[in-house]
Parts: C-alpha cells; structure tokens; sequence
C-alpha cells in the first residue's frame, strides 16, 4: 500500500487485490462502506455547485482539512481522548450497576416488581433534562459527564440483563442443577453465556447512548472534549470544526458499534439470532 | 378388567427399593381463591434397582410433575418421596434428566455438553475428556463432538442430551417425553438403542410417554395415569425378555396388551383433546 502512489504497474498482490475486490463488491461491509461514500460525495456535489451554501455547510473535503489540521496540532486528539475516558467511565458505571439490578430483579419476581415501576418512570426522562440537577450536584467537571452517560447507558444494560435472566430456559437451568452444577459452573457456564445475545446487544445500544450523553454533557459542563470542541468552535465561527466534531463523533460511534458487533457475532455464534 | 392386563407376577422383592413414592400430592396455585389444579393425588408407587419403568398417561395427567418432583425440582405438597431411604430435597447427579426439548447447552459442543457433570464433580480434564468421548461412542455420536447442538439434527440432540445424563453415572435416569419430538423412524431407532444402552449400564429408568407401544416396548413395568387428577390408575408388567428386539413389536402378548391398553386410555384420552 505504501508504494501504490509511486508504482504504475499494478503487482501481483494488486491484481490479486482486484479480483478478490469484484468478489467482494457482494460482501456486505463492501456495501456499507460504498454507502458511506456515496454519502459523502452526494455532499460533496451539493456544497461544490452550490446548492448547498457553505457557509451553512461546509464541503466534506473542507471538513476533512479541518479535522486533519486539528489532528496535526493535536488539539483534536485531546479532545477525543477526554471524550473517551468520560464514556468509558460512566459506560462501566452502567454497566456494572444496570446487569446488577437486572440479574437481583430477573432472579427474584419480589425484586422486579418493586424496582421496575421505578426504573420505567426514570427511564423516559431524556439525559438533557437532567443538565440542570446534574451541574447543580456535580458541578462542571468530568463527574458531570459520568453522571450523564451513566444515566443514558445503565437503563438499556438493565433492560437488556432483566430480559435475558427472565427469558433464561428453565428447562437448562434445570438439567445444569441435576447434573450437580455448582454455583460457579451455573453462574460461567450458564448464566452467562445463555445471558450475552440478549446482554451484548443491550450494552452496545447503552455504549451508543452513552456516546451522545457525553457529547451532551460536554456541550454544556466541561473544558474538554468533542462537545466542547463543537460548542467553542461555534463561539469562533469556526464552522468548519463544528462540522469535523460532528463528523469525528459520527465515525467513532460507527467504529465502537462495529467492533462490539464483531464481538457479538464471535461471541454469540451458536445463537440463533447470529445465524443467517 | 385390569387382571387381564397384568400378566406376570410382581417383580422380585430381594432388589431394594431406590424410589419411594408415598401418598404424594401436588397442588399448583390455590393461593388466596384463585382455583387450584391438582396435578397429583394420592400417588404411590416404588421403584427397584435396576428397573425400567414407564409413565404412561394422557396430556396433563402428571407425569412431567411427577418426574420433577423425582429429579427434586419441585417439592410435593402433601405426602414423601424417598431415594434409598432418604427423603428428595433438591436435584442431585445420582437423578439426571433427558428432556424433550433436549435443553442441550447451545453454547457448548457436544463434547462440553457430555463433559458439563464430569466437570461439576471436579474431574481433572484429561479424565472427563476420556470418558465423554466413551459415552458419545455408546450413543453412536463419534465424529460429532465438536459439533454446536444447532449444527446436528433432532435424534442426533437428543442422543447427546442421553450421553449428557449418563456422564455423572446416576443411579437413576428420569425420560420425559425424550422422542416425542422426533419423526417415526428415528423414535423407534432411538428406543431399540435406550433399551441397550440402559441395560448395558444398568440404569434404573424413569420413561415418560404418551406412546403405549414405546411404553410397553422398554419398560419391565408401565405405571398407567390417568388425569384430573393425576393419578396411578394401574400398573403393568411386561414380562418380555431383555435384550429387546424389534420382533417383540410383533409378540402376541405385547400387540394385545398395546390393545387392551389403547382401550383402557381411550375415554380418558377422548377426555384429554376436549379440554
Ligand atoms: N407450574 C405450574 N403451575 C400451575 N399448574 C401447573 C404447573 N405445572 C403443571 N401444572 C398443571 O398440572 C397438571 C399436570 O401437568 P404436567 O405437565 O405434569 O402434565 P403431563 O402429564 O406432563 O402432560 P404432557 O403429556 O402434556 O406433558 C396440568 O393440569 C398443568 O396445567
Ligand atoms: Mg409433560
């Protein structure tokens, strides 16, 4: 790949390339990448002829150069890495809390019914709305954006964890205790893996609201950060970063989702619901 | 009318009794007004070592309850239940269990599957790994253990979930309805190889079914039940020889006695489809 810019003549690994390339074109990651791009030349053609002013939107290749500038002055990688850790923290609160209370309130019907009415009045109330309490609690540091994403990610991980135990075969948790599982074995070799089909995508779908929480948070309460990224940039008339915040959020959402996919496909092989 | 159908004389009582069953009873719901079912009323009935018994009946007659409560699933509301002597409390390794939804571990391989009991008891894995691979040979799977539960078909399943049972080496294997989800063919495959295999093992056996010619072929014994509520209407000896072959099918004495029981069940099975 590195020569490819220098050498006309295609080598054999090109070639090779190329015909495994028109194999692929049925590939469905194929699909999706030729998606993306068409996406983004369709915008390009807009802004380009004028359909599109770019002082409303600025051209992708315009973006692009915004974001490669901010990627040289490091400015853009600060910002991602403070948004990563603020969403991998407040993700593993959720987590950790969310598959808690969904195994005690999935284990024990006495549990659910005390807890669900509570969890389902929460629930519907959106992360912005609770901007004010949480500045009012937490102040504007990085507790603030935990708190918030913990909040947008800990009711689908306990959804997703109440259903699974729930929907768990009676019948297999049966034969497990007859064949004289011990807890541990009931625990690692059932529970768990009977648990994840319903499990993982649940926290995939908590990781990606946990991605817009923080982004919210840093909208509003923090210094660093893509959020904030967006919001100073528009305080500087800087369209053009406002735009390559929002393209850099889209494409790790993307990369974070795909990869926990990959994950579940590995993972959940045997499940019905991974086989095509 | 019910001399007629027993045929032979009650099994030998020098064998020990494993499974006592006393006066049980088992009532579902009830709780505060709402109408209670009697699944099980008053049934009594003791199980010897090494003996093959079958549990007949229409749907809903108990059987499944009663064989739960036997696997100590589930507790009895009234009366006991024994095993050598020592009240049931709670499943047990000497009390495995073949289901008819097979509930293998979709997760694991057919060799894990088998494995799982071995391991629970902490054998070492070179050891558990032996013995699986001996009892996946005596359900004839050889060649399929590295196979996922969803990449080998239904008699195949239910073959493992037998070689999954047997791995803690139990006292006693409780059936509930192992091939009623199973075509024809395979049923009476399967059923020639659950009459070797148990012998070979010797396995006291607990076989639910509503099949009267699966019953009659692999039990020593038929305990015929009959519903609301569920109870022991008769029982049966079946005084065929062991090893059973597929010629007995066609034994004066086993198509008569299928008959007779056909006859029997056949109000009560009438009864069963109108509700
Ligand atoms: N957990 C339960 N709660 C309430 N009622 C139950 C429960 N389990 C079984 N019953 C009732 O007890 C009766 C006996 O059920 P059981 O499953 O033992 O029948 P069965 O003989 O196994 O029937 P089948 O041949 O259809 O499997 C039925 O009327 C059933 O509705
Ligand atoms: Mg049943």
């Amino acid at each position: 790949m590195q020569n490819s810019a220098g050498s006309p003549a295609l080598s054999p690994q090109a070639v090779a390339r190329q015909g495994g390339m028109a194999q692929l074109f049925k590939n469905r990651s194929l699909r999706g990448a030729v998606g993306l791009l068409s996406f983004f030349a369709i915008w390009q053609l807009l802004t380009s002829i004028g359909v599109i002013d770019a002082f409303l939107l600025p051209s992708p290749v315009a973006v692009a150069g915004a974001m490669w500038d901010m990627a040289v002055d490091g400015s853009l990688w600060i910002h991602l890495g403070a948004s990563l850790r603020r969403v991998a923290i407040g993700f593993l609160l959720a987590c950790i809390v969310g598959i808690a209370l969904g195994l005690v309130s999935g284990w024990w019907r006495g549990v659910a019914d005390f807890l669900r009415p509570v969890i389902e009045a929460l629930r519907p109330i959106p992360p912005l709305a609770w901007i004010p309490i949480t500045i009012l609690w937490f102040g504007l540091g990085d507790s603030a954006s935990y708190f918030l994403v913990f909040l947008g990610a800990v009711f689908p991980t306990y959804v997703a964890t109440y259903t699974a135990v729930r929907g768990l075969d009676r019948n297999q948790m049966n034969a497990a205790l007859c064949l004289g599982a011990k807890p541990w074995q009931l625990i690692w070799d059932v529970l768990v893996p009977a648990s994840l089909p319903i499990v993982l995508p649940g926290m995939r779908i908590a990781l990606g609201i946990g991605w817009m929480c923080v982004v919210t948070a840093e909208l509003i309460a923090a210094q660093t950060g893509l959020g904030y990224l967006i919001q100073q940039s528009r305080m500087l008339f800087q369209i053009n970063n406002v735009v390559a915040g929002m393209v850099t959020i889209g494409l790790v959402g993307f990369a974070m989702s795909a990869v926990l996919e990959m994950i579940e496909r590995r993972v959940n092989a045997w499940a019905p619901s991974e086989r095509s | 009318m019910m001399q007629t159908i027993i045929a032979s004389d009650t099994p030998s009582t020098a064998v020990p009794v494993q499974i006592d069953i006393r006066h049980v009873g088992k009532v579902f719901g009830g709780k505060g007004g709402d109408s209670a079912v009697i699944a099980l009323d008053d049934v009594n009935l003791t199980i010897r070592k090494g003996e093959f018994i079958s549990l007949l009946g229409p749907s809903g007659c108990g059987k499944s309850t009663l064989l739960g409560i036997v696997a100590g699933f589930q507790g009895v509301s009234s009366g006991k239940i024994e095993q050598n002597g020592r009240p049931i409390l709670r499943p047990e390794p000497s009390r495995t269990v073949v289901f008819q939804d097979y509930a293998l571990f979709g997760w694991m391989t057919v060799q894990q599957n088998v494995e799982f009991g071995l391991k629970a008891k902490g054998m070492a894995k070179r050891e558990r790994a032996a013995i699986a691979r001996e009892l996946i040979a005596l359900v004839r799977l050889s060649g399929f253990e590295d196979k996922y539960p969803h990449q080998i078909s239904g008699g195949m399943k239910q073959r493992a979930a037998i070689a999954r049972a047997l791995a803690p080496d139990p006292d006693i294997l409780l059936m509930d309805e192992p091939f009623g989800a199973l075509d024809a063919q395979t049923r009476v495959l399967l059923q020639e190889e659950i009459a070797r295999i148990s012998s070979e093992a010797g396995k006291t056996v607990l076989f639910v079914t509503h099949g009267i010619d699966e019953a009659v072929f692999l039990a020593d014994r038929v305990v015929v039940m009959s519903p609301r509520p569920g109870r022991v209407r008769q029982e049966v000896n079946v005084p065929l020889p062991r090893p059973r072959t597929a010629e007995m099918r066609s034994d004066p004495w086993f198509v008569q006695t299928v008959n007779e029981l056909w006859e029997t069940l056949k109000p009560e099975w009438q009864k069963g489809e109108e509700e």
